[in-house]
């Protein structure tokens, strides 16, 4: 078998993949700073931060031989034999040297940088670095300016680690970004008149690993160690992109894109990184209202659910049929429950799926090994980016619910066909897509068709204004659930908000309709009964997602080949924090 | 410090004599002590009251009283909106909304939009002061503080501001440091002089 030796001790190395010096030691728990590094770009070795002391081991004689100077880690194969020392006052003194040269001309805008908090010159200053530096010359002042329409570059913060270059030749291939001049002169810049302007555009700011590069949307907005991070899923395409929703004070800040080798790398697409926008709207329903004589007017939560409850019921008994439009902007245990609440009421109602929202055609980035790339490729995994045009996030999982319960998945305009023919009673309509489904003119014909029109949504649409009762309901941000994206990947949300004032989230409105008892429903728990009852969601059983997801119809869920996330810089902070505090603890002790 | 290092000092308590043991010297002492300030008070040499307001009380040059916002020579606010009072704040008292600074501010590129201290749920621990970069928030010496409802007690950008006014000339800032952008790190900046009241 293959091994390693790091700072004396001898590892097992994964087979079959191929690793560099800073991933083999990642694995193992053992830190190398790095700052132009990243898994997905090529290899240039440029800011010498991961520069370590690197040797073999002779596999028949046993003798180490090491080479005389120190070896950037990103630029080293983990090979069998291979010797890496991390923690020689060689390598300490020149993390040390590295720090004090990259501060040479760096501002120290902490106070007021956007960066300041999740930094990669904070943190390792603060773990590698020296607290003094010699440098009595004149600072180079940079321009700051701006490179895309959302994108604010502080040149003077920049320390050329090229990481925001190598992105848009490697993985956009739209080039927007370079180098203009050479030594202490060198700047990243665009083309005079040809700013970024592609669907990715925004992973540069999070490429950063200082505050050179800006997001204008969040800047100077929050203060990061404030923001509370939820991993979440975003909800614009069907592609279903990992996210973190960033929120303080019950209103969300920004999304940042969390890794995941089998749906979106370490990428989000512009589009879903400035949704989150939708989840604060000032305009979403704030209170659950419902037909009193001619007039919808705003009533009590149970009041409007008693009141849907009842006439359903109602209808039901009296034989008239009921329709339901399942929303493909609900979750998979939402769209569960209302299919079976539904089914229940009466098990000749008509289930259909809602409107399909689809924009232009599908856009897919296909980074290749070759074209672009500037460095050494031999560490990488390139995996290709989609925007759906399908922007809707379950619609594979609604569709597959829709199957368990009657067998055949009926299309939106169908149902709204056998609605205007006056097939159906009662209409249990729901959206909480942030977009308009049916303008006024569509809503009045489905209004028409039947006697009985109960909405749940988050906005207050044409149609909310010509329903019987109006169920507010969560938006993606305020609820917890699982969507399957257009590969058939079961992943889970979390919530990012609490459900806001007179609305509650879908999955407790469903379960007080359905009189589902034991209390607060979980959307563990209706997903492993999901998991149970339908065989295509069996991966979910037990209500338990693995981290990257699931495929649906997948028996157990395969195992991600290549899964290095790499440290993100507030982790490796949080990491000397507690030690800090063990320090100080054993302090306080004595 | 290690626990072996030389120079500390170990302390032992005293063992008690034995008329210390009896307790009744020790009491008569006191009750000496206490006769002798009811005797200096009533002959009126000794007293350590004031008769507020009329004569008023001047605290000591350390004492944490009122925030103020302190201005720079522009008359603008110092503030940079860096939230590390608010962050280090114990009591969750101060509230700050950051904002892009306009384009004429050219020394820095965020200011306070607003800036609100609730003084009822303030401690006074004036940690707001330490973590302050640029020396924005000080703590006057003023105690007077009152209000007749709680709206009242909690002080917003113009009023910290006002209080800065207030006391200007009773207390200057205590630290004078150049603007962020083109002037030294923070840690490295000497206090230029000592605090204290102007004689």
């Amino acid at each position: 078998m293959a091994t390693i030796l790091i700072n004396g001790q001898e590892y097992p190395l994964p087979e079959g993949e191929k690793l560099n010096a800073i991933q083999a030691a990642q694995r193992i728990g053992v830190e190398i700073p790095y700052y132009c590094w990243h898994p997905s770009l090529s290899v240039v070795a440029n800011c010498r931060m991961c520069e370590i002391e690197v040797g073999s081991k002779d596999p028949k004689t046993g003798e180490i031989r090491m080479v005389p100077k120190l070896v950037p880690g990103c630029q080293t194969p983990a090979k069998d034999g291979t010797v890496l020392v991390t923690d020689s006052p060689k390598v300490v003194e020149h993390q040390r040297m590295i720090m004090e040269l990259l501060l040479l001309n760096h501002p120290l805008d902490c106070p007021v940088c956007d960066q300041a908090g999740e930094c990669g010159l904070q943190d390792y200053s603060y773990s590698n670095g020296q607290a003094v530096h010699r440098f009595v010359e004149e600072r180079v002042v940079n321009p700051r300016k701006e490179v895309a329409e959302t994108i604010q570059l502080n040149a003077d913060r920049c320390i050329m680690c090229t990481r925001c270059v190598r992105f848009t030749r490697e993985i956009t291939h739209t080039g927007e970004l370079q180098v203009i001049s050479r030594g202490s002169h060198a700047e990243i810049d665009i083309f005079p008149g040809h700013p970024v302007a592609n669907a990715l555009a925004g992973n540069v700011v999070d490429l950063c690993p200082v505050g050179a590069l800006l997001d204008k949307d969040f800047l100077h907005k929050q203060r990061v160690w404030f923001l509370s991070k939820h991993d979440g899923v975003c909800t614009r395409c069907s592609t279903g992109c990992n996210i973190s929703s960033e929120e303080n004070r019950g209103e969300i800040w920004r999304f940042k894109p969390r890794n995941n080798p089998l749906v979106n790398d370490y990428w989000i697409c512009d589009e879903g990184r400035y949704s989150y926008k939708s989840a604060n709207d000032p305009s979403l329903l704030t209170a659950m209202y419902a037909r009193i004589g001619n007039e919808l007017g705003p009533v009590l939560t149970d009041q409007a659910l008693k009141s849907a409850g009842q006439e359903l019921t109602k209808v039901a008994s009296e034989g008239g049929k009921i329709a339901a439009v399942i929303s493909p902007f609900l979750t998979v245990e939402e769209a569960y429950l209302l299919a079976g609440y539904i089914k229940g009421l009466s098990p000749d109602a008509v289930l259909a799926l809602g409107a399909v929202p689809v924009v232009g055609e599908d856009q897919t980035f296909t980074p290749d090994k070759v074209k672009g790339r500037n460095g050494d490729t031999s560490f990488l995994d390139p995996k290709p980016f989609t925007i759906h045009a399908e922007k809707c996030p379950n619609r594979k999982g609604v569709e597959a619910v829709l199957a368990h319960f009657q067998g055949e998945v009926i299309d939106f305009n169908a149902l709204t066909g056998r609605i205007a023919a006056g097939e159906f009673k009662a209409l249990y309509y729901t959206s909480g897509s942030p977009d308009l489904w049916a303008d006024e003119e569509a809503a009045r014909s489905l209004r028409s068709g039947v006697s009985y029109l109960v909405v749940q949504d988050t906005l207050v649409t044409p149609l909310a204004q010509l329903a019987d009762v109006v169920l507010a309901s969560a938006t993606f941000a305020e609820k917890a659930g699982s969507y399957v994206n257009a590969d058939g990947r079961l992943q889970y949300a979390e919530a990012a908000l609490p459900p806001r004032d007179g609305s509650l989230p879908d999955l407790d409105i469903l379960a007080i309709l359905g009189g589902r008892s034991g209390g607060p429903v979980e959307s563990s728990a209706v997903l492993a009964e999901l998991a149970a009852k339908i065989p295509a969601f069996g991966v979910a059983a037990g209500g338990k997602l693995p981290t990257y997801g699931a495929l649906l119809g997948d028996a157990p869920a395969p195992l991600p080949t290549n899964g290095d996330a790499p440290t993100p810089f507030i982790d490796a902070w949080s990491k000397t924090r507690a030690q800090i505090g063990t320090r100080s603890g054993a302090g306080a002790t004595r | 410090m290690r626990p072996d290092d030389p120079s500390l000092k170990r302390m032992i308590p005293p063992t008690l004599k034995l008329h210390e043991k009896f307790y009744l010297p020790q009491i008569v002492g006191g009750l000496l002590v206490t006769g002798k300030h009811i005797l200096s008070a009533s002959l009126g040499k000794g007293a350590i009251t004031v008769s507020y307001p009329e004569d008023q009380h001047v605290p000591s040059a350390n004492y944490r009283g009122v925030h103020r916002l302190n201005k720079d020579e522009q008359g603008r606010v110092k503030c940079v909106a860096c939230m590390l009072c608010a962050t280090a704040c114990p009591a969750h008292c101060i509230d700050i909304v950051g904002a892009t600074a306009p384009e004429s501010w050219s020394d820095r590129e965020k200011y306070c939009e607003s800036f609100v201290i609730d003084e009822l749920r303030c401690i006074y621990c004036g940690m707001c002061e330490e973590a302050c970069p640029v020396e924005a928030i000080e703590l006057t010496g003023l105690y007077d503080l009152t209000g007749l409802s709680r709206e009242q007690m909690i002080f917003d950008k113009t009023k910290l501001l006002s209080v800065f006014d207030l006391t200007r000339d009773a207390e200057p800032m205590r630290y004078t440091t150049p603007p962020p952008k083109a002037g030294p790190r923070p840690t490295e900046v000497e206090p230029s002089g000592l605090p204290g009241p102007k004689a």
